[in-house]
């Protein structure tokens, strides 16, 4: 393994090993415009879609806090309730973030970062992108059906999910929902092997894996996962489809709904649950590994220093990658599973925090004796640490067996889970989004309505979920449209969840102001140049702003130092771009 | 500067809400004070790390914040200082996770002289049943559940004849006794959760899952549903009623057995015969 | 890409293997981007299958009921004699065989032996179809026996369930394989791919690998069919 920090910037770089072969380049308007296969066109149709259908998730998040935050006012049927906690769950996690993540950031930034002309098989890129629009369409048609979609929680548990005490449970709801996540599962896959093979194997000259950016590590640890954990949920969706429609009994056991027997028998819904699981831990690791790999990048950038320890940073990220597969159960300490699996993934759980805690002292290492600019960027990434500190340490309770019971399937779980995935990565999100805005359009975002939308989003964010936690330590269960008068609340909790409420309207409306700076701007904005933000990494260093398609103009880049480069002893400049050959470092 | 203040700000203002907040947990009426320790060192070592991290970096964005002339420094990384970390990091965890899983063995050991009490859900209500003078419940299945049968117990088995049945009423249990819940679903998952208890579990149509507490005081307490079950989740409740031993073998004297209840269908299906 | 070249001779074993990953362009040398997408999509179907075999194995332990005895379930009547397991070890044999035709194409595919490669993989794909078409015989016959997902005449309602589910998925692997197949082939024996030029399955003149490629996933479904074999009809 190549060390870093004695990595003296190469003489020469290694001939070339792949001929430097260019994209297909689209002849038609619809080949350039529609059906691009252009991994930065494709970026671009991913993130739009993925927030358009954001929006949608975030518009149910305020019809839900209507109906906690005023339940004698907005009395919504539990059924809308329960349909919408589903759907907004769902659509958060796998349509808005997964798909962010790897198909936008991943799409557009792999190829640049490493040096590649485009992602290795843009075909079967494009038809990825097809593919998962085909499932968002299918997941929003589902709204409209008869008996509307599912309301059987974004984790699905039957035999709950497919009977008729819920929603869309003997309607079409749930069946869409399957069919969808089967088509998100297929799609992503075509995207995945893609992005993959492209880091592994079409790097350009002088790019080992040891001076790829670690936004590059994140997304490209968070795909290998990805691969590996969607098979899971996938064979749970068929199965699950058959005792739908074929009335197989795979999780069924004999049941009496309402009074009257059932012809399944014989089926496990736990099973169920350990397949959903072994997918759904990792997946909340895809939505935080290449979150924890693009701010490590802005932290860097915007304090003007390398980012402390790369080695460990990389290391982390693979340790949680791995581990993050063996410690699914923590989901299921009260299911009824075996009692004694708990001290096994207790242990697992908890170990995992080790490389997690690195990472973050190293992104506030990072900061000591740096250069800080509080750019937008740095202010989500400061954002993103203490919502991510916060949320991870109280996974640490949740993640202590005993700790976890009284506290499971309680609000606390759900404000642990928004604060360490629903608000931190969000955090990156944006920060990203205003980073690189200028390379995707040329133009800066708008730094004021940036300055409202951060203060506002931050701090609101906190306001929702910080309190949450609370709400769920005196007890109330998540999954409830109204707790009504419990004669345990010691303290009612109607008018923290006013408040909560409030906070949730004023932070969704901040997200309007951002969406209309990101139009805004792309007439208005401030032409940007080239680097705006003097970053050393190989996206910066295209020969136009926005890039062309093919990327590098005729010359692919050739890499001589890590992506790290900035405030260089004896350097003339504060970063040295890792495309240039000058030789300093070395000398001293 | 603001952003070290808002920092800073955040920080004291969750500390603050924590200690003065009144939502704290409810009293609790189960031997599972062990539970709430762990749950107390948990926030004190959480509490101290967040304070910590936030603070140094509320601190390192005041100190190192850009000014004309400022130039970072170059220093690509520190085993000693890293290494270092992970190890308190790693003592961190332990402090937590050994108390955790000692207690955790408590609660999945049951003692021997606890008594079971099957709790019966179904959507969206709970009933309860209690051995007989045997001691022993019998055996039962959901499919030989009918409007006779409720709770599907197996009439064949001698075990249930004596079995006291509490449909859709409160359980009373007698305080400072040790008691098995021996959960049971017949149609989709529930979850029996008392907060007072602090344990809960889900119970799973197919199998009997446990827990075991000892309630230490009377009084009366409400059941939740814990697992989303369908449209009636939320409204899922029942009542649990500590009594002291005497008031509890008045109430038991009032129930009646499986055995009692089926002669009376029995009875009656014969009068409407007629 | 077989066009690429690799620089230098670079060292052997582990000691090799950490140069490859520490190097720069690419972490497998020797592999192109085709090849190393092949083995990666590979990898994630691996899970996949294992998980629907641990499904059907769960399946089998939680049900009560008794499991059918697979060995006059799947019994083929010829006259009066009943030969347990005879036509599955027919499909066995013929998978195997295609896997052993598919070996031989690809060295032809090696030797850019035209007419040879082409028309092993036609004899590959001939088999794989042979496989679908006994697969779709015992689809009926059972079906005819009244086995179906949601119940079946011999015991547990698993069984039918997890044997058309499974048997199911990898048919369609098969089918899928045999499909490229006879798309590679055609192309091939009609000389494409001995003409220049680039299109989705070769980069220039005489670049075959996209046998070798197909064979991966060939014999990789094969493998598969072994597993489903052992735990279907041997368990
Ligand atoms: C991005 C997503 C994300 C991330 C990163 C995490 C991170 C963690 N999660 Fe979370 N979790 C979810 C998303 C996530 N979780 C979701 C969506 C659910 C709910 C699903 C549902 O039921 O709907 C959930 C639920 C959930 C449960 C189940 C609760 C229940 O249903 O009963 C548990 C239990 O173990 C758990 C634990 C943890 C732990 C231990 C971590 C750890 O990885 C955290 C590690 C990080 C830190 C520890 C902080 C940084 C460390 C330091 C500052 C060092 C100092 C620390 C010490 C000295 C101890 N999570
Ligand atoms: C990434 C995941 C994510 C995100 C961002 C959110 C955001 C929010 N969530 Fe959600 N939520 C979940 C994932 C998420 N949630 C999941 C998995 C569940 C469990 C469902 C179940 O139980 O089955 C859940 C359940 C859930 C509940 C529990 C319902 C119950 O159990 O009774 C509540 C209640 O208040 C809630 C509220 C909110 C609020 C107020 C917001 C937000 O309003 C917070 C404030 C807004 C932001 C932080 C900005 C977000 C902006 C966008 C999303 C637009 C996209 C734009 C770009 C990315 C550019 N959510
Ligand atoms: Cu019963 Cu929720
Ligand atoms: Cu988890």
């Amino acid at each position: 393994m190549v060390n870093v920090y004695d990595d003296r910037p190469d003489t020469q770089v290694p001939p070339a090993e792949v001929p430097d072969v260019h994209p297909p380049h689209a002849h038609s308007w619809i080949g350039k415009w529609v059906f691009s296969q252009d991994a930065k066109y494709i970026a671009i149709q991913y993130s739009g879609t993925a927030v358009a259908i954001g929006l949608v998730a975030l518009v149910l998040s305020w019809l839900m806090r209507l109906q906690l935050g005023f339940p004698d006012t907005f009395a919504f049927a539990p059924e809308a309730y329960y349909q919408f906690i589903t759907m907004h769950g769902m659509i958060m996690v796998i349509y808005l973030l997964t798909a962010i993540f790897l198909g936008g950031f991943g799409n557009y930034l792999i190829p640049l970062m490493v040096g590649a002309r485009d992602m290795v098989f843009p075909f079967v890129n494009m038809l990825s992108y097809w593919v998962y629009l085909l499932a968002v369409l299918v997941l929003t048609v589902s709204f409209f059906v008869p008996g509307g979609p599912t309301g059987a929680g974004w984790t699905l548990y039957p035999p709950q999910a497919i009977l008729s005490g819920t929603p869309g449970g003997q309607d079409s709801g749930i069946i869409l929902m399957l069919l969808s996540l089967i088509l998100f599962i297929i799609g992503f896959t075509m995207g995945g092997l893609n992005y993959v093979v492209t880091v592994l194997q079409a790097r350009t000259r002088g790019m080992t894996l040891m001076r790829m950016p670690l936004t590059v590590w994140g997304i490209f640890t968070a795909t290998v996962m990805a691969l590996l954990a969607f098979p899971a949920l996938f064979v749970a969706c068929v199965m699950m489809l058959f005792d739908r429609l074929l009335g197989t009994s795979f999780f069924m056991p004999a049941l009496v709904e309402m009074g009257e027997q059932l012809s399944y028998g014989g089926g496990s819904p736990i099973v169920f649950q350990h397949l959903f699981w072994f997918f759904g831990h990792p997946e909340v690791y895809i939505v935080a590994l290449p979150a924890f790999g693009i701010v490590s990048d802005l932290i860097a950038v915007h304090a003007r220093k390398n980012i402390f320890g790369y080695r460990m940073m990389v290391w982390a990220i693979v340790i949680i990658g791995a581990l993050s597969f063996i410690v699914w159960a923590h989901h299921m300490y009260v299911s009824g599973m075996h009692p004694w699996f708990g001290f096994f993934f207790a242990t697992t759980t908890l170990i995992i925090a080790v490389p997690t805690a690195i990472k973050v002292y190293n992104w506030v290492l990072t900061l000591w004796k740096g250069d800080i600019h509080l750019t937008l960027p740095m202010l989500f990434s400061l954002a993103f640490i203490v919502t991510f500190v916060n949320g991870g340490l109280t996974g640490l309770f949740l993640g202590n067996v005993v700790v976890d019971v009284p506290l499971s399937d309680t609000m606390f779980v759900v404000a642990h889970f928004h604060m360490v995935m629903g608000v931190a990565p969000l955090m990156v999100i944006f920060g990203a989004i205003y980073h690189w805005y200028p390379k995707v359009t040329g133009r800066m975002l708008n730094d004021a309505m940036g300055q409202i939308h951060f203060w506002v989003t931050f701090v609101g964010a906190y306001a929702i979920f910080f309190p949450m936690h609370y709400v769920g330590l005196v007890g109330v269960p998540r999954r409830y449209p109204e707790i009504g008068s419990a004669p345990y609340l010691s303290t009612p909790v109607d008018g923290l969840n006013a408040f909560i409420s409030i906070a949730a309207f004023v932070v969704g409306a901040a997200q309007i102001l951002f969406m209309f700076n990101i139009f805004w701007s792309l007439r208005h904005g401030r032409e940007a140049g080239p680097n705006p933000w003097r970053a050393a990494s190989l996206e910066w260093q295209t020969p136009h702003t926005p890039p062309r398609h093919g990327n590098w103009g005729d010359e692919l880049p050739l890499v001589y130092r890590w992506a790290y480069d900035y405030s260089v002893p004896g350097a003339a400049e504060d970063f040295i771009a890792q495309n240039d050959p000058s030789p300093v470092r070395g000398e001293h | 500067m603001v952003v070290a203040l808002a920092l800073v700000v955040i920080v004291v203002g969750s500390i603050l809400f924590h200690m003065l907040s009144p939502w704290w947990w409810t009293p609790i009426a189960s031997n599972w004070g062990y539970i709430d320790t762990t749950l107390v060192i948990t926030f004190w070592i959480t509490g101290i790390v967040f304070a910590a991290v936030i603070l140094f970096m509320a601190y390192c964005v005041w100190r190192f914040r850009h000014q004309p002339g400022r130039k970072a420094e170059f220093d690509p990384e520190n085993r000693r200082l890293e290494i270092w970390l992970s190890v308190v990091t790693g003592l961190g965890v332990a402090a937590m996770l050994a108390p955790g899983l000692i207690v955790w063995k408590q609660f999945v050991t049951v003692p021997d002289d606890a008594t079971e009490v099957e709790v019966f859900a179904q959507q969206w209500n709970w009933s309860f049943r209690l051995p007989g003078e045997d001691g022993r419940l019998g055996t039962s299945d959901a499919r030989l559940i009918s409007g006779e049968n409720p709770l599907g117990v197996n009439p064949h088995d001698s075990f249930g004849q004596d079995d006291v049945i509490v449909e859709l009423s409160d359980l009373y249990l007698p305080v400072d006794r040790p008691v098995k819940m021996m959960l049971r679903s017949i149609d989709v998952l529930h979850n029996f959760y008392v907060p007072e208890f602090r344990a809960k579990m889900d119970m799973v149509p197919g199998m009997v899952t446990f827990f075991w507490f000892t309630p230490t005081r009377t009084g009366e307490f409400e059941v939740l549903c814990a697992e989303l079950c369908g449209v009636g989740h939320a409204f899922m409740r029942g009542y649990v009623q500590v009594v002291e031993e005497e008031d509890y073998q008045v109430w038991l004297q009032e129930q009646k057995t499986f055995a009692d209840l089926s002669t009376d269908r029995r009875i009656r299906t014969a009068k409407s015969d007629q | 890409m077989a066009d690429t070249t690799t620089h230098g001779d670079r060292p052997q074993g582990v000691e090799g293997f950490v140069s490859d990953w520490s190097s720069d362009q690419r972490a497998f040398k020797r592999v192109s981007w085709g090849k190393a997408m092949m083995w990666i999509f590979l990898l994630s179907d691996t899970f996949i299958f294992s998980v629907f075999l641990l499904g059907y194995m769960s399946a089998r332990m939680s049900t009560q009921s008794a499991w059918p005895n697979t060995n006059d379930v799947f019994a083929l009547h010829v006259g009066a004699v009943e030969l347990p397991l005879l036509l599955i070890a027919i499909m066995t044999f013929v998978l195997i065989s295609s896997s052993g035709t598919m070996a031989m194409a690809v060295r032809c595919g090696y030797a850019r032996a035209r007419k040879s490669t082409a028309a092993l993989m036609f004899l590959t794909a001939a088999l794989g179809a042979t496989f679908v078409g006994m697969q779709a015989f015992e689809w009926t016959k059972l079906i005819h026996e009244g086995v179906r997902p949601w119940s079946n005449p011999y015991g547990a309602e698993q069984f039918g369930a997890s044997f058309f589910m499974i048997t199911g998925f990898h048919g369609t692997h098969v089918s899928i394989g045999v499909l490229f197949l006879v798309i590679i082939a055609t192309k091939i024996w009609r000389g494409d791919f001995d003409r220049p030029g680039r299109s989705w399955l070769k980069t220039g003149a005489g670049d075959y690998e996209a046998v070798e490629i197909m064979g991966l996933y060939w014999h990789f479904v094969d493998l598969v069919w072994v597993f489903i074999f052992a735990f279907f009809y041997l368990w």
